[in-house]
């Protein structure tokens, strides 16, 4: 019998050599042929309820297990609804009515029968009541004509309301005899499913979506999807080259280089840039209380340069919230631009010498590029940044009051929001009431607070479009804010695969199509 | 007893005969030690391992002090016009993703390691030579309590270690150097405790306490001398899992904040890059193996030439 002896140098020899092996070319992408979709999950699914949800991957398993009256339309360059397959008719009767009409033959899982203009009562009811009643501020009730048919019914004009409520994740339908079953919250597991495919999830392994057997509806393109977990976006990409997902988001260096040489059997799909990062600085602090010293940091940013060292030059510079594509989209800044000298005057006329300032961001890469480049910027004009990176954990917790004290030393931040595609959803997050929850800058302005309740119920997109660009000139006026980007999601995926994506990013894997 | 010098000499080399033999006995021990030292050290200067290793080190050591007349740029210095550029005349080892020069980067990277090693390394010695000797020599209860909090420090993977401190802190290198010492005190002071034990009941050290010598006199004047030396050997076989330490907690985002270099953050920038360019991963990953390799050949010599018995347990 042969011995096998490892000894210490051997075994680093060998992995050297595996790691050499692994630079080697990689094999041809996947084909999806056969009827399993595999594609990457960001991390483990937590609270499955649209009402306590944190949003992302459980909107995605939402989208896959239960109905929806609408969703989102891809025309062009630009986003409208449609209704869902769920429901015979969905119709706005006037600026507060819809009207609906759910299909024939749905059924819930589980023998709680079939899905009823109740249920949709229900669902729509207790979000009022849930984390996520936002979205739900214009809903009054909703009336129950018959088994299938019903009335939502608004308390003002809101225009918006298909496409930022009933298109997305909170828009979600809930059995409500299961739901009373289980205490009316549930996390990870769903009382009772009516659409194409069931879910099980595996705790830091992956989701997997097999065929509901009580399906009646359309069936998807693919029988079964394999979501694996992979945090790192990297992982993920090298995981798409080595052929073992279809369809994967990819970062920005990436994106630039497959924009470039495109690999052959690949496509990139971008989703959309409903997306807007900013560099947040905290107006109650003591150090930036002061406005001249904000506005100093507002023209020491070189934004150019944001773009193209740490995205790459892939993404859209950004002059406010308002996302490219939607009402209320600024061209220009009003209050600053990147002038050095200038910010050295201002810090001057502060009399501000030797500013110690902490910047958080998340510990991504091009956060972190990102922040690198903000810290030499302020450098060149006499402030030293500390950067902070930080997990997601504590960083989407660091502003809110609720959650601890750090709101009290922020200082700086980088951040960005996902929206849907209407300007309101983006401007909600920073009235008056959101200090202290989401307006992490902490200003309040009356004129934004009624400007905030005027776009809601205005419905002449020109009007609209002032009011949504006075907003944010407010905004911008605090000093509070530096503009950054609209990110795209990319999607890159085998050819033979036509990515469904919302606008703000998330999959819909029973839209996927073969090509 | 009369004693016949002429008898002592018969025989003996020239010595001075007016000195006592105690005299004598010493002068013939020291010459013994001197002899040893020469053997140790024609060993040492004969050994291809010792040699290569103390060159890799001394390689480490020269550049991480001299860094800043070493290296052409300033290492933090961002130019987004060349990023990700390939070895060049003006970048011999290529720019990373915010155009920075990456061999400028590496000098001053160097600086961490051997800021990390140096502090980490002779802090946690001391600390763990002081706690082992007073377990050793201690009552027993005292043993036990010490003994429980070094195995339920070493029960703590350090990466969970780092994570969790991490959490509550936030990365910086002052973190690294903590989590460097506390997990390092138990090796050492395992190693002092064990030794003490065998000597606490030496004849000398029964003579110095029967002659009311104090506990810290024991401990530093007779203990001490005798257990340090593996302990020494030990701290040079620790420096290359420090800087591993060091930049695999970097490499994590855990370690060092940015814009500092470390070798950590160079692999992990190099990482997320390497489809574009690999110059940053193999400039990173180079330093790291040879000043490891340096260290790991010169302790292991240094371990062969005075302390052959630990060797032979391998």
């Amino acid at each position: 019998m042969t011995r096998f002896n490892q000894t210490r140098r051997a075994f680093l020899a060998g992995t050297a050599a595996a790691g050499a092996a692994a630079m080697l070319p990689m094999p041809a992408f996947a084909q999806s042929g056969g009827g399993t979709l595999r594609l990457r999950l960001d991390g483990d699914i937590d609270i499955l309820d649209p009402g306590y949800m944190t949003g992302g991957i459980e909107i995605e398993a939402q989208k896959q297990c239960l109905p929806f009256l609408a969703q989102y339309k891809r025309e062009g360059g630009t986003f409208t609804w449609e209704p869902t397959y769920f429901v015979e008719r969905l119709e706005q009767r006037d600026s507060t009515h819809i009207d609906f009409t759910l299909a024939e033959g749905l059924v819930w899982s589980g023998g709680y029968g079939p899905v009823t203009a109740s249920d949709v009562k229900y669902s729509y009811e207790r979000m009022k009541g849930t984390d996520w009643s936002g979205y739900f501020e214009a809903l009054d009730r909703v009336e129950v004509t018959d088994a299938r048919s019903g009335t939502i019914v608004l308390n003002k004009p809101f225009a918006p309301f298909i496409m930022v409520t009933l298109c997305h994740g909170p828009g979600a339908v809930l059995s409500e005899a299961a739901m009373k079953e289980v205490g009316e919250r549930f996390t990870t597991k769903f009382p009772a499913i009516c659409g194409p495919y069931q879910l099980e999830l595996t705790p830091g392994q992956r989701a997997l979506y097999t065929p509901n057997p009580d399906w009646t509806g359309p069936a998807p393109a693919y029988e079964r999807v394999e979501c694996p977990i992979i945090t790192e976006v990297k992982a993920a990409e090298l995981a798409f080259e080595a052929g073992e997902l279809h369809c994967t988001e990819v970062g920005a260096d990436t994106l630039a280089r497959y924009s470039a040489n495109m690999p052959e059997g690949a496509e990139i799909t971008v989703g959309g840039e409903l997306q807007y990062m900013w560099l947040g600085m905290n107006t109650d602090h003591p150090k930036l209380a002061d406005k001249t010293v904000r506005r100093a940091i507002q023209h020491a940013v070189d934004v150019e340069s944001i773009l193209q060292g740490a995205y790459s030059g892939t993404t859209t510079r950004s002059y406010g919230i308002i996302c490219p594509g939607l009402i209320g989209k600024r061209d220009s800044t009003r209050y600053y631009q990147y002038d050095p000298q200038k910010a050295r005057d201002l810090l001057a006329e502060a009399g501000i010498t030797g500013l110690d300032l902490t910047l958080r961001t998340l510990n991504t890469q091009e956060r972190m590029l990102a922040a690198q480049i903000i810290q030499a910027n302020l450098a060149g004009v006499g402030i030293n940044v500390r950067v902070l990176p930080l997990d997601s954990g504590p960083f989407w917790e660091m502003g809110q009051e609720s959650k601890g004290d750090t709101w009290q030393e922020l200082e700086l931040w980088l951040m960005r929001f996902g929206t849907t595609p209407d300007p309101y959803e983006a401007t909600q997050w920073f009235t008056s009431d959101q200090v202290g929850i989401w307006n992490w800058e902490r200003w309040t302005s009356e004129e934004y607070d009624s400007l905030y309740e005027e776009g809601i119920r205005e419905t002449d997109p020109e009007k609209r479009h002032e009011i949504y660009v006075r907003m944010q000139e407010i905004m911008e006026e605090t000093g509070a804010y530096v503009w950054i980007n609209h990110e795209p999601e990319a999607f890159v995926h085998s050819s033979d695969v036509v990515v469904n994506a919302a606008p703000s990013g998330e999959l819909n894997y029973r839209r996927f199509e073969r090509a | 007893m009369s004693v016949n010098r002429s008898e002592l000499d018969v025989g003996q080399p020239a010595v001075d005969s007016s000195r006592l033999p105690e005299e004598a006995l010493e002068d013939t021990m020291r010459e013994s030690a001197a002899r040893e030292r020469r053997e140790k050290l024609r060993m040492f200067l004969t050994s291809w391992q010792g040699m290569t290793g103390l060159i890799l080190v001394l390689v480490f050591f020269a550049s991480a002090i001299f860094a800043p007349w070493l290296a052409p740029y300033d290492p933090n210095a961002i130019d987004i016009a060349n990023r990700l550029s390939g070895p060049t005349a003006a970048h011999w080892i290529g720019t990373d993703q915010l155009g920075r020069d990456t061999f400028s980067r590496i000098l001053y990277g160097g600086r961490v390691a051997l800021k990390i090693a140096a502090i980490g390394v002779s802090v946690s010695l001391v600390v763990g030579l002081i706690l082992g000797m007073i377990a050793g020599y201690g009552p027993r209860w005292l043993d036990n309590l010490l003994l429980l909090l070094f195995d339920t420090v070493r029960a703590f993977p350090t990466i969970i270690l780092a994570l969790a401190t991490v959490a509550l802190t936030g990365p910086s290198l002052e973190l690294v150097l903590a989590i460097v010492i506390i997990t390092s005190i138990p090796q050492y002071a395992r190693v002092a405790r064990t030794a003490t034990l065998s000597l606490k009941a030496a004849d000398f050290i029964l003579a110095e306490r029967s002659l009311g010598a104090s506990t810290p006199r024991i401990l530093f004047h007779h203990v001490m001398p005798n257990v340090v030396g593996p302990l020494l050997i030990l701290a040079a076989m620790e420096v290359p899992v420090v800087v591993t330490v060091e930049a695999g907690l970097s490499f994590l985002g855990l370690g060092v904040l940015p814009p500092t270099a470390s070798w950590g953050t160079i692999l992990n920038e190099g990482y997320l890059v390497i489809r574009d360019t690999p110059w940053m991963v193999i400039a990173g990953g180079i330093p790291l193996i040879l000043t490891t390799l340096g260290f790991t050949f010169l302790g292991e010599a240094l371990r062969d030439i005075f302390d052959p018995r630990m060797g032979r347990g391998r």
